[in-house]
């Protein structure tokens, strides 16, 4: 296995790790009512998704680090982003469409949203980039 | 744009120079050993550079390492 597809494994898993932590303290907490209200709240969330993010970054960078990078996994590195750009199109879709739909009849969306989408956003953004590297990897091995 | 295909003799080019190794080579033309293993099965086209630089390695002219086929 390449070393940067070791990384983009743990970057992978260490992003995913995250998200289903983050995921389950801010269900558990009490969702976005709790979020809005209590600064508590709020900073353990932010702390969960800035040193999640910080630790994602600083592992796939040791693990590139590690290994020698040449003119292949730069390819598929290059490459990486069209999978990246569609998972984050796809969540801005989700969050559109699913937000009008509850708040249709309102026709006021909660500010905290904003910090919400936000921060899945990059969530989803890092692991699009570890699953576009994956990607490239298996296509190149199956079809060159 | 060409219908061709790019084949070499990574392999055979290997074991004329004492069985040198896949990461001996991947060493020595500065690329991992992923990338030699793509290449010897046909899965990679190198750039040109990294092609000399394979070619070097053996002491051959680079048409001897990579043909190509219409």
């Amino acid at each position: 296995m390449a070393p940067m597809q070791k990384s983009a494994w743990w970057g992978l898993g260490t992003g995913l790790a995250f998200a289903i932590a983050f995921t389950l303290v801010f269900i558990l907490k009490g969702g976005i009512a709790t979020f809005y209200a209590d600064q508590n709240f709020r900073i353990i969330i932010d702390s969960l998704w800035i040193g999640g993010l910080l630790a994602n970054l600083v592992i796939v960078n040791l693990a590139l680090r590690a290994g020698r990078v040449d003119e292949r996994d730069k390819l598929i590195l290059d490459r990486a982003p069209r999978i990246q750009w569609l998972a984050v199109v796809f969540t801005l879709v989700a969050w559109t469409v699913s937000l009008t739909e509850v708040y249709h009849d309102t026709g006021l969306v909660p500010a905290v949203f904003l910090y919400v989408i936000f921060m899945s956003v990059l969530v989803v953004s890092t692991l699009a980039q570890c699953l576009g590297i994956l990607i490239g990897y298996w296509r190149m091995d199956r079809n060159g | 744009m060409g219908s061709g295909r790019i084949r070499n003799n990574i392999r055979r080019l290997r074991f004329d120079h004492g069985e040198m190794t896949q990461e001996e080579l991947a060493a020595r033309a500065g690329c991992t050993r992923q990338t030699i293993i793509a290449l010897e099965q046909g899965k990679y086209v190198p750039s040109i550079e990294l092609a000399f630089r394979i070619a070097r390695v053996f002491g051959v002219n680079v048409e001897e390492v990579f043909q190509y086929e219409e």
